[in-house]
């Protein structure tokens, strides 16, 4: 299978405190991967490193064979935890920077995924709530057709109508072309979703393996094998 | 870059629009004002000082507002969203600063074009003594101040930056990007203007033209040392935005 | 919508429930079968454990797929009656190491059972 991120030996430091440790970790083309553990583990660093706002301290990290930069920010779709968008924006100004600055955004499939949603495009962002904003970020990402998708936390503080919107968002972006890789700490969500699994603790990978082979091998849940690793 | 600079001023139409309507509309009731043959001469100057005053407090907005462009994208969770598009760090920085250069343009306009009409109802006699003194040095000494604050943006970008690629420190960053600022002035003005404009000075000297001492006296020298001021603060605060981001 | 139980593989739970289906008739002999997208957006599940079960079925003759045209249960009815067959004798064991468990003998079993029916 075509790998289409690779990370080595991945080190991110910020002064004494260890962020990431020589994580590698690689990722095919056509998956979804769980990159899984408690907060403050690493999973944010990893992807921001990903997404290129990060800068590594040691090690390497490529996607699509390049080094974080303008090209992969063009084919990688990133998914803050936080609220990035600008405070001025109105959700319509929203879909349509995403559609002037990222040549694979669909403006179509936005608005089609924006009545989904139940996300009004008048209204501003600064007045919506967690779950509002969550799907509105989840529209954005997902409405880009890139190689990579980076979403990180994407149900954390998500009420459960919107966590079922969100889940079948995902699952509609699929596609074989595309690596999906979603970081949680609420795992019993997301597991029926997930090809494979991380699990990231302290900054280093502490397990990690096929979904349904851990499930055979161990006879128990991502979910229960998460809660006896931690 | 168009796409950003579109989105730059999209955000901010409405105040940019409401900030120039003030200048013109103030200058054009002291106009109004000083030009009803009622109107006493000695008032002039008090007409002129208030559109003076407008004029500045619109500069100093434009300068806050060219320092937050970035500094919000910088230290703000927005910087998420601006710092993961695929476009070059230049692209970037050139979208604000290129707004920056419009705006202190368009004021430069507006205010010279009323600051010289209300100054041409003067009295004649007056107006030759202002003139006599000023003249000489008006146009390299606007251009000058224009490029020099363009600078001071631009430097307090770089700090900014500087604070927040090499140096990743939340805590003490704004403590730190003051103090890179203030090295950086003292550093350009010891070791850039300084040798320079003291050559300048002393041919105009030498020359036996009007020279006074101050900086001004360097003319077009000094606004030509402050374009490629500009270029390297440009290169090197788009270098770090493109490659060491760190937020 | 299907409940899972996550502890043992998915796929094993989709292919146990659509064999179910196919016993109890709710799936019908030669049946075209939902895409492996569509099963996976109903079921909630990741599109690649979707597409392992249905290569398990195809595998047990099952289902079969006609290129470009999508899968279809098949019209073997030996293959059908075996299914029945495959799943009573599965819940008979359950039923039986159940049974043991709570210490019954075969006979009181056949009793118990008897009594029930």
């Amino acid at each position: 299978m075509e790998q289409i991120l690779k990370a080595t030996q991945l080190s991110k430091y910020f002064y004494q405190k260890k962020a990431l440790d020589k994580v590698d970790l690689s990722i095919e083309k056509g998956k979804i991967y769980g990159i899984l553990g408690p907060n403050g583990g690493g999973k944010s660093t990893f992807l921001k490193i990903a997404a290129g706002l990060l800068k590594p301290s040691q090690g390497e990290i490529t996607i699509d064979n390049e080094k974080p930069g303008t090209y992969t920010k063009s084919i990688v779709s990133y998914l803050p935890e936080i609220n990035y968008l600008y405070k001025w924006m109105k959700i319509k100004d929203a879909v349509n920077f995403f559609k002037d600055l990222y040549a694979d955004f669909n403006a179509e499939k936005a608005r089609e995924s924006l009545k989904f949603m139940e996300l009004e495009e008048e209204e501003k962002v600064t007045t919506l709530s967690k779950g509002m904003m969550g799907r509105l970020k989840l529209t954005l990402a997902l409405s880009r057709k890139s190689k990579v998708y980076l979403l990180d936390e994407p149900l954390n503080g998500i009420d459960p109508i919107s966590r079922e919107k969100i889940i079948t968002s995902i699952l509609d972006s699929y596609s074989e072309e595309a690596s999906i890789l979603i970081s949680s700490h609420l795992i019993y969500y997301i597991e029926k979703l997930l090809d494979y699994v991380f699990f990231l603790s302290e900054g280093r990978i502490i397990l990690s393996g096929d979904a349904e082979e851990l499930r055979n091998k161990r006879g128990m849940s991502i979910d229960k094998l998460f809660q006896e690793v931690f | 870059m168009m796409t950003l600079l579109k989105y730059e001023i999209y955000r901010r139409w409405r105040w940019l629009v409401l900030r120039y309507a003030a200048l013109i509309i103030i200058g054009a009731i002291l106009l109004n004002r000083v030009s009803s043959p009622a109107y006493q001469y000695e008032f002039i100057g008090e007409s002129i000082g208030k559109f003076a005053l407008t004029s500045l407090v619109i500069f100093v907005i434009i300068i806050i507002e060219g320092i937050n462009m970035l500094k919000e994208d910088l230290f703000e969770e927005c910087g998420y969203l601006t710092f993961t598009i695929p476009n070059k760090g230049r692209t970037i920085l050139a979208s604000k600063l290129v707004l920056l250069f419009f705006q202190l343009s368009f004021w430069t306009i507006i205010s010279i074009g009323f600051g010289s009409i209300l100054f041409s109802k003067l009295p004649y006699r007056e107006m030759v003594q202002i003139k006599t003194q000023i003249n000489f040095y008006f146009y390299p000494t606007l251009l000058f101040i224009l490029t020099a604050f363009f600078n001071f943006v631009l430097m307090i970008h770089f700090s900014l930056t500087l604070t927040r690629t090499l140096l990743v420190n939340k805590r003490y960053s704004s403590l730190l990007s003051t103090g890179i600022f203030f090295f950086l002035v003292y550093f350009i003005e010891k070791v850039y203007y300084g040798p320079f404009l003291n050559q300048i000075q002393y041919i105009s000297i030498e020359i036996g033209s009007r020279a006074n001492t101050t900086l001004l006296s360097g003319g077009y020298t000094a606004v030509f040392l402050n374009i490629i001021l500009t270029a390297i603060f440009f290169t090197a605060t788009s270098y770090l935005l493109e490659n060491k981001i760190n937020i | 919508m299907m409940e899972f139980n996550n502890s043992i593989p998915i796929y094993l739970q989709i292919i146990d429930s659509i064999k179910q289906d196919i016993v109890v008739g709710k799936l019908k002999a030669g049946q075209k079968m939902p895409s492996v997208r569509e099963l996976a957006e109903t079921l909630k599940v990741n599109p690649n454990t979707m597409q392992r079960a249905y290569q398990e079925l195809d595998r047990e003759k099952i289902t079969f797929t006609k290129r470009g045209m999508g899968t279809y249960l098949t019209e073997e009815e030996k293959t059908i009656s075996s299914l029945k067959e495959e799943i009573s004798q599965k819940i008979i064991l359950d039923f039986v190491e159940g049974m043991n468990k709570l210490g019954f003998s075969n006979k009181e079993m056949i009793n118990t059972l008897k009594e029930y029916l």
